[in-house]
C-alpha cells in the first residue's frame, strides 16, 4: 500500500474535527473530553487526525511538499489510533491510522528522518531489541526458572517476553511472574531467550516497514520451527502485531496467539489459578492502545468502496481486549474498581507510542501525567495496565509529578492475589 | 604529513530492508523502496572507515561529498558525525530529472572535487549497492587525470606515497602509488564506526556547503552514453515434487538420480 492507496479516505475527511475529541454521547466532563495528545498539546489542526489528511492529501496532489515543520508533525504523534475510533463513529468509510502510518512511510522513503529514531533503528539493527541492550543477555530475565528452550525443545507454548519486558529491570518481577503463572498451571512453555528478538511492529509504526518485515520474517521461522500451538505474550504492542500487522504483511503466524491478561482470565476460569489473597485497594484500569483499540485482527484489505463495507470487517477499534482486564480485576477479593472517564476504544493514551517515548520523551510524559490525573480523579489507590510501555512512561511520569497513585501490572495483581508473587520475585 | 581526503558518499535505499519492500515499476523503470530509509552506500561507508583509519593514524582532513536530487540531511549528519571534517553536497532536482547516468554522475563529483583548494585522496566504495555499477571511481580518476587504485581493504600513507593492499582471488596484492590518487574500497576494508546519538546532532556545527548544478557549470543536457531501456522482475517458477519410496534409501536414491538428471549434483 501507499499514500495513493488512502486518496479516498483523505478526500473524504471533512474536517469536522471529531478526531479531537471523546465520542460526544461518551463524554463525561469538559476536563477529560480530548482524545488526541497531539493536537490537545500542540494546539494547531495540523497536529490532528483530520489535519494530517489534509497534508497527506495536499502532498499527494503536488500542491505542496514534504519538509521539515511537516515531517515533525507527522512524527510527533503516538499513533495511538483514538481519533481513527473517533471518526469511526460519524465516517466508517476513512482508515485514519492508516494514514498515518503511510505518512510515516512516506517521509522515511523521502529521508526527512528523526535523528533519536535513526539511533533507534540502528540499535534495533545491531542487537534486535527497541531498547539497543545486549543480544545476548535478552534471556537473563528467566534465569532460574524451569522453562523449556524452543530453540532446542519443542514446547505447546510460545511465551514472547518482548523488548520492554526483557530488559526494563523495574519490569522484571513482572514478566517472570507472568511466565510463573503458566508453568504453575502446568502448561508446556518454552522462550526463546537470547535468542528473542523484537516484534519489528515498532519499526513498521516509525515508518521502517522493510525493517519491520524482516523482523516478521525471523518471528515466522522461529515460530514454525518450533511446532507450538499458541503464543502468549505479556506485550501488548506484540499481540497488536501479531494480530494485525503480521497477517497484513503476509506473514501471519501459524499458532493462536493470547495476551496473558486471556490466559489469566481462562486459568481462574478453569480453576487452574486460585485466587486466595484479597486486594484491599481501590483500582482503576488503563486500556493500552494495542491491548484495546488497536487489537483488533486483520480482516483483509477491501478493494471496494469503504461505503459498502460491513461493520465486521471494519475498525472501529470497538473489537479490542476490553472486558478481560476488568473480569480480572473485579473478581479479585477486597479489591474495588471504578473507572476512569475515558475507557475502552476512545482511552487517552499514555503517550509512549509511535516512537515518541524515544524521539519527544517530554511529549509521552506530558500525555502519561495527563492520563494519572485522570486516574487519580477517580479516587483510586493504584493505576493498573497491561503494556509495559505504558507502564514504564506512567512510572516516570507519576515520579516526576509525585502521584500518590500506585502504578500495577495486571499480572502484578495476578501474582499477588494468587500467591504467586513471592516465587516471581528475583533473588 | 596530514593528508586531505575525500570521501564520496551516495545515499541509496537501505540495502538491508525486506525484499519484498522493493517493487519494480517497469512502466517507469524504476524500483520503488516502500518504508525503506536513504542510508550511505555501505561500500562508501568503507571507504569512509578506510579514511578515518588513515586520520588515526596519520593525521587527515577528511570531506565527504554527496550528489542527489533530495539528500536526507539526517543521513548526511549521521555520516558526518562519524568523524568528517566538512561537507560538499551537490543537491539539483536535475539529477533525478534527467536519470543520469554513470559519465554524468561521475563528471559532477568530479567538478565538485575541483571546487576543493586541494586533495590528496579520493576514497569510494567499489560499487554502489543499488546499481551495483561500480564504474564512479576509475571516470572521476580518469577525469582528473589521476592514478585509480580499485578493490582496496587497507591503505596507508607515507612520505607522499599511498600503499594499498588490493584484494585478488584467494589473496592480496601490495600497491604503491604516488599521491594525489583515487581508491576504490571493498567491504573489507570494515564497517564504518558508529557515532552516538550526541555525536549526530553536534555534526549540525561541522561545515557543510550545498551547491547546484549550475555552480558546477557542467552540461549534462546532452543525450547520456547509457540508457535504460527495460527494468523488470526476473519470472520465478517454484514446482514441488514428491519423491516417493518404499524406504528412505530407495527415495533417496530416486531423489539422487533426479538432481543429477536436472544438473544440480
Amino acid at each position: 500500500m501507499s499514500l495513493a492507496d488512502y486518496r479516498a479516505d483523505m478526500e473524504g475527511c471533512s474536517r469536522c474535527s471529531s478526531c479531537k475529541w471523546v465520542p460526544y454521547n461518551q463524554i463525561k466532563s469538559w476536563r477529560f473530553a480530548k482524545n488526541c495528545p497531539s493536537i490537545c498539546r500542540y494546539k494547531l489542526h495540523a497536529y490532528s487526525g483530520s489535519g494530517k489528511m489534509i497534508m497527506g492529501l495536499s502532498m499527494l496532489s503536488g500542491r505542496s511538499h514534504l519538509n521539515d515543520d511537516i515531517a515533525d508533525i507527522i512524527y510527533k504523534c503516538q499513533l495511538c489510533g483514538a481519533c481513527d475510533a473517533a471518526c469511526k463513529v460519524y465516517r466508517d468509510d476513512i482508515d485514519l491510522t492508516e494514514v498515518l502510518l503511510e505518512l510515516r512511510s512516506h517521509c522515511v522513503e523521502q529521508g526527512f528522518l528523526v535523528l533519536e529514531h535513526m539511533a533507534t533503528i540502528d540499535a534495533l539493527k545491531r542487537e534486535d531489541n527497541m531498547l539497543g541492550e545486549p543480544k545476548d543477555r535478552r534471556g537473563d530475565w528467566a534465569w532460574g526458572l524451569p522453562v523449556k528452550d524452543i530453540n532446542r525443545e519443542k514446547a505447546d507454548v510460545i511465551f514472547h517476553a518482548g523488548c520492554r519486558y526483557s530488559y526494563d529491570p523495574d519490569l522484571r518481577d513482572t514478566v517472570r511472574g507472568a511466565l510463573l503463572l503458566l508453568l504453575e498451571a502446568g502448561m508446556d512453555v518454552g522462550i526463546a531467550g537470547k535468542e528473542e528478538s523484537c516484534c519489528g511492529g515498532r519499526a513498521y509504526e516509525l515508518g521502517y516497514r522493510g525493517e519491520a518485515e524482516n523482523y516478521a520474517d525471523d518471528m515466522l521461522s522461529r515460530v514454525k520451527a518450533s511446532g507450538a500451538k499458541m503464543l502468549v505474550t505479556p506485550c501488548a504492542d506484540g499481540y497488536a502485531h501479531f494480530r494485525y500487522l503480521y497477517p497484513r504483511m503476509g506473514r501471519e503466524l501459524p499458532v493462536e496467539i493470547f495476551h496473558i491478561s486471556q490466559v489469566i482470565e481462562r486459568l481462574i476460569g478453569g480453576g487452574n489459578l486460585r485466587i486466595r489473597r484479597s486486594l484491599p485497594r481501590l483500582l482503576t484500569y488503563h486500556d493500552p492502545c494495542h491491548l484495546g483499540r488497536m487489537s483488533e485482527p486483520y480482516f483483509g484489505e477491501w478493494k471496494r468502496s469503504k461505503l459498502d463495507r460491513s461493520m465486521s470487517l471494519k475498525r472501529s477499534g470497538r473489537k479490542g481486549v476490553y472486558d478481560t482486564p476488568r473480569n480480572i480485576l473485579r473478581a479479585l477479593p477486597g479489591a474495588g474498581f471504578v473507572e476512569m472517564e475515558r475507557v475502552r476504544e476512545y482511552s487517552w493514551c499514555c503517550g509512549a507510542g509511535g516512537g515518541v517515548l524515544e524521539a519527544y520523551p517530554d511529549f509521552a510524559l506530558w500525555a502519561a501525567k495527563e492520563r494519572i490525573e485522570e486516574a487519580e480523579s477517580t479516587g483510586a489507590d493504584a493505576l493498573v495496565s497491561a503494556c509495559p510501555w505504558c507502564e514504564r512512561v506512567f512510572k516516570d511520569a507519576a515520579e516526576e509529578m509525585g502521584a500518590r497513585i500506585e502504578i500495577l501490572d495486571l499480572v502484578d495483581v495476578a501474582l499477588i492475589c494468587s500467591g504467586v508473587k513471592e516465587a516471581a520475585e528475583t533473588a | 604529513m596530514s593528508v586531505d581526503i575525500v570521501v564520496f558518499a551516495k545515499q541509496v535505499p537501505d540495502p538491508e530492508g525486506s525484499p519484498s519492500s522493493y517493487h519494480i515499476n517497469s512502466a517507469e523503470r524504476k524500483v520503488e523502496a516502500r518504508g525503506i530509509p536513504p542510508v550511505i552506500n555501505p561500500f562508501d561507508e568503507s571507504a569512509f572507515e578506510m579514511a578515518l583509519r588513515i586520520k588515526d593514524e596519520s593525521g587527515a582532513h577528511i570531506t565527504l561529498i554527496s550528489a542527489g536530487s533530495n539528500l536526507s540531511r539526517p543521513v548526511i549528519l549521521k555520516a558526518l558525525a562519524a568523524g568528517a571534517d566538512s561537507a560538499l553536497l551537490v543537491t539539483d532536482q536535475a539529477i533525478e530529472a534527467f536519470s543520469l547516468d554513470s559519465l554524468a554522475t561521475a563528471k559532477i563529483l568530479a567538478a565538485a572535487v575541483g571546487r576543493l583548494a586541494r586533495f590528496d585522496l579520493i576514497l569510494c566504495g567499489m560499487q554502489a549497492s543499488d546499481t551495483n555499477a561500480g564504474l564512479i571511481g576509475p571516470m572521476v580518476a580518469s577525469l582528473l587525470g589521476v592514478p585509480c587504485v580499485t578493490l582496496a581493504r587497507k591503505a596507508h600513507v607515507e612520505g607522499g606515497m599511498l600503499e594499498v593492499e588490493r584484494v585478488v582471488q584467494d589473496a592480496y596484492e601490495v600497491v604503491l602509488c604516488p599521491l594525489p590518487a583515487l581508491v576504490t574500497v571493498t567491504g573489507e576494508a570494515g564497517e564504518l564506526r558508529y557515532p552516538s546519538l550526541q555525536a549526530i546532532k553536534g555534526a549540525k556545527e561541522i561545515p557543510q556547503e550545498t551547491l547546484g548544478l549550475s555552480d558546477l557549470q557542467l552540461d549534462l543536457f546532452s543525450p547520456p552514453r547509457v540508457e535504460l531501456i527495460s527494468l523488470s522482475a526476473p519470472q520465478r517458477e517454484r514446482r514441488c515434487r514428491i519423491v516417493e519410496g518404499e524406504s528412505g534409501r530407495e527415495a533417496g536414491e530416486k531423489l539422487a538420480v533426479i538432481l543429477r538428471e536436472d544438473g544440480v549434483l
